[in-house]
């Protein structure tokens, strides 16, 4: 009795979204593309390419599932990007003085965190619009990052373990992917089957209900700012490891590809209603259009032209059809 | 008795806090204390010259911002002007290129405009797309469309004709940039007609309260799709001005200026979530960010200072103004 009322408020929560006609759309759209890209250059299913392809997933997947939790709850972050370049400067620099992958790997994710909280608590406890706090924050954050330094910090000590968080191997899958595969199924767990990750969804869809019902609506916010910051710890080091160095320039438009993502696999940037199975599906969308421009040898300043028209013809397609299924 | 006197006194605010009140009144101060700061620190900073180069620069900020701030009015947001500056400066150049006409070059430009305001529009009004996507999606696309097209080079202008080169450095009476004086007086004419024409009363509905604009009549869709056009047509502005500026349409042009904008237009305490503010809030809010950083440049501070102290004062004013509706609304 008690699983049944569980799983059908569940269902509720979720909007039935996990395999809802959404979910099925945009897999769809991924299905058709990946067979057309893959008629017009066979070698787009080479190994070497779905591996590529994986590996430019992984560092908007690990992010987009803090960001994810985020919207879910109403809020949103954009200081991501210029958090992305100040993370990988900073872990560089502490991997550099003390030659451990451990403290480095802290920094990143102490600094990261931090910055998550930073926005959180401007935004639960100033009530600062999430989308100017983090306008600001990614004001200071770029700012800062120059100030911290102005060229790139080169990797000094070239250690082993460093080198492969970006570019190693497991079997013949990459690093960053298990990385990204682990985020994404904790993330996945807790929002889909735990009742942290139901309030969650509660906060979005109706916060004012969840304070009367006696929840602390701006912990679960602030958490979900806090994750998302960590998530960036994760991406910044694991990107300053691809590059071999941190530059302070990474990560720009970093924060619209991940936003872009989410709202493309379904979530509603009014909250409440999303899912992270919908997110995984809006990355790998935008990343097969990315290395389908490449590999049929188009302009690659067309990676910026189609998503953006992706996005807003998914948007449009989403409001029809729940005019739809309204009628 | 003593209740009823404490709390009599509690409702009597102090001088500061009435003049604080008043959101206008309140960035009029802290303008004044960033002018009389760095006045009294930096040299040449009071004078005419600077003072009036301020201006000009503050002048695609102030005009753009006027369209930021009525869409935001109405409950909507636009983050696609940076990009949209980059985009129509391309038919201004190659149209002057080609016709040696200013006119016509504008004429293209102002069409351009217009035809990206509507899609934004469109798109938001009578699609029902949230528009922050919208917008969002068309930044993406003007700015890799720019790209597309120009290669990522930039395309000079090659007509150099006397009365567009005047739009950068030319003088009114040899003292306030002409640029800035356009600025002024759309600035004087959107702000008599927020407050005095119907339309502009409607905007005002429209973001206060959806549902009752409705019902009171108004046609909500329309109202926000005209907010729309206009902020492109004034941003498409603001794109003229920059391009006389730098001589040239450059790919890279307005790059997070889009940003810039809603951060003044908030600081100047026009709301995000509609129906609240002002394009007297907003002017001010331009001219304290671009004082500023101007102040800090003067003082010797490296540009990427003035990044991380614009971010820290967008914060705390918000924060500020949160504070003060809270403690209003007595919660």
């Amino acid at each position: 009795m008690s699983e049944l009322t569980h799983a059908s408020a569940q269902k509720r929560l979720i909007g039935g979204q996990l395999l809802g006609s959404s979910q099925l759309v945009l897999g769809g759209i991924l299905a058709v593309l990946c067979i057309a890209i893959s008629i017009a250059a066979p070698q787009f299913y080479s190994e070497a390419n779905i591996i590529a392809i994986l590996r430019q997933c992984a560092l908007v997947l690990i992010v987009a599932s803090g960001m994810t939790m985020l919207i879910i709850t109403a809020e949103v972050d954009l200081s991501v990007g210029a958090s992305l370049a100040f993370v990988g400067c900073i872990g560089m620099a502490v991997l550099n003085s003390t030659h451990s992958l451990a403290l480095g790997m802290l920094a990143a994710l102490a600094f990261a965190g931090g910055v998550g909280l930073f926005n959180g608590l401007v935004v639960t406890k100033l009530r600062v619009n999430s989308l100017i706090a983090t306008i600001g924050t990614m004001m200071m954050l770029q700012g800062g990052v120059y100030l911290f330094t102005r060229e790139a910090v080169q990797n000094h000590n070239q250690l082993a373990s460093f080198t492969d968080l970006g570019a190693g191997y497991v079997g013949a899958v990459p690093v960053p992917v298990i990385i990204a595969a682990l985020i994404f199924v904790v993330a996945y767990v807790t929002l889909r089957f735990t009742t942290l990750g139901r309030y969650l969804y509660a906060v979005g869809a109706n916060e004012r209900a969840v304070r009367l019902s006696g929840l602390r609506s701006e912990r679960l916010k602030l958490l979900a700012f806090v994750v998302t910051g960590l998530a960036v710890g994760v991406a910044g080091m694991i990107l300053s490891s691809l590059m071999n160095a941190g530059q302070p320039t990474a990560g720009r438009g970093f924060e619209l590809t991940v936003i872009a993502a989410v709202i493309l696999g379904g979530t509603s940037l009014l909250g409440g209603r999303g899912s992270l199975f919908g997110t995984l599906l809006g990355v790998l969308v935008l990343k097969v259009i990315d290395n389908g421009i490449i590999i049929l040898g188009w302009n690659q300043d067309l990676q910026m032209v189609v998503p953006g028209i992706v996005i807003i013809l998914a948007t449009y397609l989403d409001i029809i059809r729940n005019k739809a299924n309204v009628r | 008795m003593s209740l009823a006197s404490t709390a009599s006194a509690k409702d009597q605010p102090s001088l500061l806090a009435r003049l604080f009140a008043r959101q206008e009144l309140a960035l009029l101060v802290c303008l004044v204390l960033v002018l009389a700061f760095f006045s009294a620190t930096v040299e040449n900073f009071f004078s005419v010259r600077n003072m009036t180069n301020v201006l000009g620069q503050a002048s695609l900020a102030l005009t753009a911002g006027i369209g930021c701030a009525l869409v935001f009015i109405s409950g909507e947001v636009d983050i696609s002007i940076g990009s949209l500056l980059a985009t129509i400066a391309l038919p201004l150049i190659i149209i002057m290129n080609d016709t040696n006409s200013l006119a016509l070059g504008v004429g293209g430009a102002l069409l351009f405009g217009l035809i990206i305001g509507m899609v934004n529009g469109y798109l938001v009004a009578y699609a029902g797309i949230n528009s922050l996507i919208v917008t969002l999606g068309t930044m993406f696309i003007m700015r890799g469309g720019v790209y597309l097209y120009t290669g990522q080079r930039a395309i000079s202008d090659d007509a150099s004709l006397d009365s567009f080169i005047a739009l950068s450095d030319g003088r009114l009476f040899n003292i306030i940039p002409y640029s800035a004086v356009i600025a002024i007086v759309l600035l004087v004419a959107f702000g008599y007609m927020m407050q005095h024409w119907p339309f502009g009363r409607q905007i005002y509905a429209v973001g206060g309260n959806q549902e009752v604009a409705r019902l009171a009549g108004y046609d909500v869709r329309r109202v926000k799709f005209i907010c729309f056009i206009i902020s492109a047509l004034l941003a498409t502005v603001a794109g003229i001005i920059l391009a006389a500026r730098v001589g040239s349409a450059q790919h890279t042009a307005g790059l997070n200026f889009e940003f810039q904008v809603v951060a003044a237009t908030v600081l100047g305490g026009v709301s995000l979530a509609g129906g609240i503010g002002s394009l007297t809030g907003m002017a001010l809010g331009v001219l304290i960010l671009q004082f500023l950083s101007n102040g800090l440049r003067g003082l010797g501070l490296p540009t990427e200072w003035q990044l991380v102290i614009t971010g820290m004062i967008i914060i705390a004013a918000v924060a500020f103004d949160e504070a003060k509706h809270r403690r209003a609304n007595g919660g």
